[in-house]
């Protein structure tokens, strides 16, 4: 198994030969849509302040499809095979000495970023900033699309009893969501305009509207992603295309359609058209946030939009957000389980499967897999 | 000069007249150095006015591009809680030289003469009936533009951005580069007895720095660095060291313009390039001068060079804070930054700043002095001659009129 990949690494892991494991198998890539179902040896070792976490349902997205089509993000390439995935959720199997508010048998949500703790901004609270987080499927460090993994006690949450292995590890996904509409201070009174009915398009409109947004409208190519938006709690939505020379008529048609000036516009998408719709079509004061990962380098008329104080926000991943995910689950302010529409089991056929259908988009919005 | 009787001094109407008419007119001379024009008595246009030098209202009027004329200017009567202002102290600023070269800045367009000029302050005139708190000899700082107040901008407090308001100087609203001007009382604010008025005038381009440092949360824990040493570089600089912050690095493309900033109070300067290749290297010269994270950014210059530098030099989590008015199309690495929580300011122009600054004039905390490099009178030839000067810009930082 020493073949080079194109990534330029062999396609070897130590796990592979570790008669131990055999029976923790993990969704691994080892090259370009080269997805192998294999061993993994956990590491680390369970320490005083870890769990062990028998994983029963892991979602993918958008993120994992990349890393299986390119081997890096925009960052950092991967230099040997990688365990995928970060949406997990699961059973406690074994508790570390010190932990003492998780016993063995909880069900919990596994938050996928372990940040420092010590540097700058993880004591100001922005760990998703941490430049040496370590993040559950990326490169260098291993995914939890597994049967078994140990993680720090202190990331994994508790699930209410009403909620569902699945429910948990949608608080992933929906954290970034959690986190966007917290930075753009999405609340009552805000009219909010959504691009992108992706599934984290999707997640933004289901928050905006458990914050009490007045108006969420959304846009899309796809009629069928917006079908489903209007199903979640759109007030509208409006079909525009890929072409920029349509620009100009879309954002005029948005501001008719929704009649009053727009606070705040999510772009779930994250490309130069995308992103100058919304600068344009944002209200003077407005924010536009920039929560989807589409192009690298936008061209963008930035001097008009500054000019009317319309704010860029980033977003990157989330923060403190996992407690309340799950208070918003919960009491069903927010229902994720309409998003979920494909599951799949880890065998190599689903495993394959699983990966086309979401890199295929259309109509499916988060793919599960049930460990 | 005396003038003799059967010559009628005209105030010209609100309305502009063609050139042609001004064929009847006859210049009379030189008068405080302004220039009274007169018509021949029996002529059918304007209204008649007698007056001496002191009461008719001169103004400087952008008539066409690169062409600037010292002519009368009708002033609206005075309402209830107006106050007239003998003006006498005016600074251009960039946007004065723009308009005066081009015509026009971005969506404002000057379709018809217009008098030039918005940094001011002068001396209480006139009081409206309904004025409280300001009175006649009183000296003050004008804040230049007048919002609706019943927007829900202007109800939230963000009045700067109102759809509706007229502002001085910005078509089709007339400036106040003048003898004397009308203007809510409300927006004059009194100027105690240790702030000149050259500093009340200096309050205006003092407002976009101090509304920009506030805007992205300059303070104690902030390390700014600011790209531009020109005038507005320089007011954030002075802001932003009035506002806490420890350490303000200062970048340019001019040695002389840094050379201002570090007698201004910057703790380090970076002279930078204008190739865009160089963003690189100079965005770890910035960091090593800062010796620590650079928390905001303040592009005072506005062109894709310095955004890029900001978007890369500023720490995650951190503020770009967009001031300058550059291009208007720019190719930033708009996702990298985004991607560690970069957020990107927009500022236009201020609100709720005057007094704060003239507090902080009075006081000592900022000293506007020195930014005042020219100085001309209220002349035709001083009047064409400042603005060559601020145009150039170089070592002319804030140009200013002594009314």
């Amino acid at each position: 198994m020493a073949e080079v990949q194109e990534g330029g690494f062999r396609a070897f892991h130590p796990s592979w030969e570790d008669p131990s494991c055999a029976r923790n198998l993990a969704v691994w890539v080892c090259g370009v849509d080269d997805l192998r179902l294999l061993p993994y040896t956990v590491v680390p070792q369970l320490g005083m302040n870890d769990v062990r976490v028998k994983i029963k349902a892991v979602g993918i997205c958008g993120s994992d499809v990349h890393y299986v089509k390119k081997l890096r993000n925009s960052r950092v390439a991967m230099k040997e095979p990688m365990v995928l995935g970060h949406e997990s959720s699961g059973v406690i199997c074994e508790v570390g000495a010190s932990v003492t508010h998780l016993r063995v048998g909880d069900r919990v949500a596994l938050e996928a970023g372990i940040p420092c703790n010590s540097c700058v901004l993880c004591k100001e609270g922005r760990y998703n900033l941490c430049k040496n987080v370590r993040f559950f499927g990326s490169p260098p460090t291993n995914g939890s699309l597994t049967q078994e993994v140990v993680h720090p006690a202190s990331l994994c949450y508790k699930l209410p009893d009403n909620l569902t292995f699945e429910e948990g590890a949608m608080c992933e996904p929906l954290s970034v969501g959690v986190h966007a509409c917290r930075r753009a201070k999405v609340e009552p009174g805000r009219r909010v305009l959504i691009l992108g009915a992706g599934p984290i398009g999707l997640i933004v409109l289901l928050v905006s509207r458990a914050f009490g947004a007045t108006t969420v409208h959304v846009t899309d190519i796809d009629q069928r992603r917006l079908m489903a938006a209007a199903s979640l709690g759109a007030e509208g939505t409006l079909r525009v295309s890929s072409d920029m020379n349509d620009m100009e008529n879309e954002v005029m048609e948005l501001k008719q359609l929704i009649g009053v000036p727009i606070d705040v516009t999510f772009d779930c998408v994250g490309i130069t058209k995308t992103m100058q719709t919304a600068l344009k079509v944002t209200k003077s004061g407005g924010k536009v946030c920039l929560v989807g990962m589409g192009q690298d380098n936008l061209t963008l008329p930035l001097t008009s939009s500054a000019a009317r104080e319309v704010d860029v926000l980033g977003i990157f991943r989330y923060c403190n957000t996992y407690p309340l995910c799950l208070d918003l689950l919960q009491s069903r302010k927010v229902d994720v389980r309409p998003l979920i529409t494909h599951r799949y089991r880890l065998t190599e056929d689903d495993m394959k499967e699983a990966f086309q259908t979401t890199a295929m988009a259309g109509d499916a919005i988060k793919v599960m897999f049930t460990i | 000069m005396s003038l003799k009787p059967n010559f009628v001094l005209y105030v010209i109407k609100r309305h502009f007249h063609p050139i042609s008419r001004w064929k009847n007119h006859v210049f009379l001379g030189h008068c405080n150095h302004t220039q009274i024009f007169a018509m021949g008595k029996g002529s059918a246009q304007g209204e008649s006015s007698l007056g001496t030098c002191q009461s008719q209202n001169l103004a400087a009027w952008l008539m066409e591009a690169n062409k600037l004329e010292i002519r009368p200017f009708e002033l609206p009567a005075l309402g209830p809680k107006d106050v007239k202002i003998r003006m006498k102290a005016v600074g251009i600023c960039g946007s004065d030289v723009h308009y005066y070269k081009h015509m026009r800045l971005a969506d404002f367009i000057v379709k018809e003469p217009m008098v030039i000029g918005h940094e001011c302050a002068g001396v209480v005139e006139e009081i409206g009936n309904e004025v409280t708190h300001l009175a006649v000899g009183d000296n003050v700082a004008l804040e230049p533009g007048v919002s609706c107040a019943h927007c829900s901008h202007c109800k939230e407090g963000r009045y700067n951005l109102c759809d509706e308001m007229k502002f001085f100087a910005t078509p089709p609203i007339h400036g106040s580069l003048a003898n004397f001007v009308v203007h809510p009382a409300s927006l004059c604010f009194k100027l105690p007895e240790n702030v000149s008025l050259e500093e009340g005038a200096m309050c205006e381009p003092l407002s976009v720095g101090v509304h920009a440092c506030r805007r992205a949360g300059a303070g104690p824990h902030t390390k700014v660095l600011v790209m531009g040493s020109g005038p507005i570089g320089l007011v954030t600089l002075m802001a932003a060291k009035a506002f806490g912050s420890p350490r303000v690095v200062v970048v340019d493309v001019d040695e002389n313009r840094l050379k201002m900033a570090q007698e201004l109070g910057a703790h380090e300067v970076v002279c930078v390039s204008t190739r865009i290749e160089d963003v690189e290297k100079e965005v770890l010269e910035i960091q090593q001068k800062m010796a620590a994270d650079v928390d905001i950014t303040f592009d005072c210059a506005g062109l894709e060079k310095t955004m890029r530098t900001a978007l890369k030099a500023t720490r995650s989590g951190g503020e770009v804070c967009l001031v300058g008015m550059g291009h208007v199309e720019m190719k930033v690495p708009l996702t990298a930054a985004a991607a560690r929580e970069v957020d990107i300011l927009g500022v236009f122009r201020y609100r709720n700043t005057y007094q704060l600054c003239i507090d902080m004039i009075s006081s000592g905390r900022i000293n506007v002095k020195p930014l005042i490099t020219h100085r001309f009178g209220f002349s035709q030839e001083d009047v064409v001659k400042a603005f060559n000067v601020s145009a150039m810009g170089g070592s002319a930082i804030k140009v200013m009129f002594n009314i």
